[in-house]
């Protein structure tokens, strides 16, 4: 069901090989698996079962979130099996959980590059690794980005940002834009909710913006982490020290998996959320669902004109001329689209 | 032996944005069940995953279709 080929990002150290993907860096011994479970080492070399793919799904740019990269670009999704976090409420568990948790059996059949690239060509899209962690399938994304970038096919993630710093050296290049989730404020909290320490997702976060890749935020409101006011505030500083143009996106918490017990965020609190992030210095915060068309649309910094309208499912309107405010002519963070009024 | 879970591209809603106020406890749970010479179709939606899951499991299907989220 899902195949182990060669792998790279590891190195030869006193005795064994060690992982050099993740901040974990594995040491493993012959036949050990990693933290994430798939990656595992075989005689002298280390294997990978992130190179095949769950789904192959289009979806808009809009859904990853990413609103302000190339409004209404389709996308061709990828999601290889597994991920570095364990996080209680995983909505995406089955996929996400390859190798940790019985009820992931997923299958991944190996992914053909020139193929999806073609496909991406073909509809004028773009390709993206999303629901569960693409970090891990870095192999496939540097292959991704080989083919697709000289044929000017953007190349995105949906990550938790927990790489090396020489993880995300290699992989800068080949990606158009990120959105990495900040799940919590302080190491505590993070730990126990993901399992995995926070600052490396947050050094990750610096390096991107750092190397010219376009970088959005999310965060969902974990009841009893990021839920706290104390948190959330936190949280929007950080992103604000990226630059106040970071978009950050607020996410619903869904009761599920091992956190089915709470309740799920309420518009309200959303809406406090957006407040704090706004206070914080932050110029476009955003609520996918709760708060209805206004949580989505993009207001001008400058004179408050809405610039940019968006529906549930990625139809976007787009009034920005040349990346800027029809009204005043303030300019607009973000990589926008040649023709700016129909956002195609 | 276990219900298969297939990832799709879309899904229909069948809950609005503007209902999460009126189910502050996320107990909202809504079926469209339709049928045809193929068969009976059950289209779900909850604020609860789980507890939608394990209501279409205890009807038995071939498999059930679920979104991904991201
Ligand atoms: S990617 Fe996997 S094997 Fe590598 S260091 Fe991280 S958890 Fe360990």
């Amino acid at each position: 069901m899902v195949a182990w080929v060669p792998a790279d990002f590891y190195r030869a150290v006193d005795g064994g090989l060690q992982c050099t993907l993740c901040p974990f860096r594995c040491r493993l011994r012959d036949g050990d698996t990693g933290a994430c479970k798939v990656r595992r080492r075989e005689g002298d070399r280390v294997l990978t079962a992130t190179w095949g793919t769950t789904v192959e799904h289009w979806s808009s740019v809009e859904r990853k979130p990413f609103y302000h990269f190339r409004p209404g670009l389709p996308l061709l999704t990828l999601a290889p099996p597994g991920c570095s976090f364990r996080c209680d409420y995983c909505v995406n568990h089955r996929v996400s959980q390859y190798g940790r948790d019985p009820d992931s059996r997923v299958s991944a059949p190996d992914a053909d590059v020139e193929k999806l690239v073609a496909a991406a060509a073909e509809r004028g899209g773009g390709l993206a690794l999303s629901y569960s962690e693409p970090s891990l399938a870095a192999e496939l994304t540097l292959e991704l980005g080989a083919r697709a970038r000289p044929l000017g096919i953007p190349l995105v993630w949906k990550s938790n940002g927990f790489l090396t710093p020489e993880a995300v050296e290699r992989v800068a290049p080949v990606l158009d834009a990120v959105n990495i989730d900040v799940k919590a404020a302080d190491e505590d909290a993070h730990r126990r909710l993901t399992g995995a320490p926070l600052a490396p997702v947050l050094e990750t976060l610096r390096l991107l913006t750092a190397a010219g890749v376009w970088v959005e935020v999310s965060t969902p409101l974990i009841p009893g982490t990021s839920a706290e006011d104390r948190q959330l505030g936190r949280i929007a500083e950080f992103v604000a020290s990226l630059g106040p143009d970071t978009p950050w996106h607020l996410l619903r918490f869904t009761p599920t998996y091992r956190m089915r017990d709470q309740r799920p965020t309420s518009p309200e609190r959303l809406a406090d959320a957006a407040r704090i992030g706004r206070a914080a210095g932050l110029r476009y915060v955003y609520v996918e669902r709760a708060l209805g068309a206004e949580g989505r649309a993009t207001r001008c910094p400058g004179c408050g004109v809405e610039v940019v309208a968006r529906g549930v499912w990625g139809q976007t309107e787009s009034l920005l001329r040349d990346g800027s405010c029809p009204g005043c002519g303030e300019p607009i963070a973000g990589i926008w689209t040649v023709d700016e009024r129909t956002g195609a | 032996m276990s219900t298969e879970y297939r990832f799709v591209e879309d899904l229909p809603d069948l809950i609005e944005a503007s209902e999460y106020d009126d189910h502050p406890e996320g107990r909202l749970v809504r079926l469209r069940i339709s049928w045809d010479e193929k068969g009976v179709e059950v289209l779900g939606d909850a604020f609860r995953p789980d507890m939608l899951e394990a209501l279409l499991e205890k009807m038995g299907p071939d498999a059930v279709e679920q979104m991904l989220c991201g």
